[in-house]
């Protein structure tokens, strides 16, 4: 199969365009860290307003689930790697099994967060709906709880637009629209799958093992 | 066609390895009371974790300095939004 490149005319070459498309992938996910980083300054500082209340509400989440969709999401960041590994490669069949492995694995993330979810509604630990919590901490408690539901909510909404993006790939993959010369989309999802990874590597400590002694 | 540079399959299984290897680690030392030094091998490990998706998954390593400047500068910022906030409220309590 003949496989033509077009490159536009403001660049040089097909190795400067998909620079260019890197860099601009590299600045969207700049503006990724800092929409999230807001709310790790707001964690922090609603963390040191009171210390307690946040060791006592971390023994509240289920670390049980979150170690497991920790694992979960690291093990389809290694599945979207070897996808863009076997697209240069040009093995499309071995591209297209590792995109549906990801995809896959992004479903059982969510699937797992929404249980989880379940579970801290059936405890009362959802701040507005239905949140009941005593003692001298309780305050600092329900904040920590917003945190956690704003935090888990926005990364979940990534990841929802994540397996958008990687069953997009599926297709065009099957469709036979890449080649080891033109694989600019599947590079650009995986560096979003992998950003939407560092987030939650974050998120995992921050939220599940403040304190477990 | 154009040979575009692959790191080898067994590379990216190793970096996994590692990964899982951090996660079992940092979820370990949390049941061990260390006091405050438990929140920053926490964050320690999360760094480590975070360092090899971007280089090895994300291909930091072999990339373009450009596309570092502009992975670096993201962080950078964030330090920036984190450090001067702490400038009041590490103090305030």
């Amino acid at each position: 199969m003949a496989s033509v490149v077009i490159v536009a005319r403001q660049f040089d070459d097909a190795a400067q365009q998909r620079t260019a498309s890197d860099l601009g992938m590299w600045v969207f996910l700049a503006t990724e860290i800092l929409f999230f980083g807001v709310l790790f300054v707001a964690y922090t500082a609603t963390r040191l307003h009171d210390p307690q209340a946040f060791a006592i509400a971390s023994r509240l989440t289920n670390v049980t689930l979150g170690s497991i969709n920790t694992a979960v999401l690291l093990t389809s960041s290694l599945m979207m790697a070897l996808a863009v590994r076997a697209t240069k490669l040009g093995l499309r069949r071995v591209a297209l099994g590792f995109l549906c492995a990801t995809a896959v694995l992004g479903i059982v993330f969510l699937a797992i967060k929404f249980t989880e979810y379940y579970l801290d509604y059936a405890g009362h630990l959802v701040p507005v709906l239905d949140f009941a919590h005593s003692g001298p901490h309780a305050g600092g408690v329900e904040n920590f709880f917003y945190l956690y539901f704003f935090m888990t909510g926005l990364h979940s909404v990534h990841m929802i637009a994540g397996i958008v993006v990687v069953t997009v790939l599926a297709v065009m993959t099957a469709r036979r629209r890449f080649t080891p010369d033109y694989f600019t989309p599947v590079e650009l999802g995986g560096l979003y799958w992998h950003l939407v990874d560092i987030v939650w590597i974050f998120l995992y400590p921050l939220l599940y093992l403040v304190s477990r002694t | 066609m154009i040979a575009h540079p692959v790191a080898r399959a067994r590379t990216y299984v190793l970096v996994w390895l590692g990964l899982i290897c951090l996660l079992v680690v940092t979820l370990a030392s949390a049941y061990v009371p260390l006091g405050s030094l438990n929140s920053a091998i926490n964050l320690a490990i999360a760094v480590a974790k975070a360092l090899l998706v971007a280089f090895f998954f994300m291909h930091l390593r072999s990339a373009h300095y450009m596309l570092r400047i502009a992975a670096t500068a993201g962080f950078f910022w964030l330090a920036i939004l984190i450090g001067l906030s702490l400038t009041d409220f590490a103090v305030r309590y």
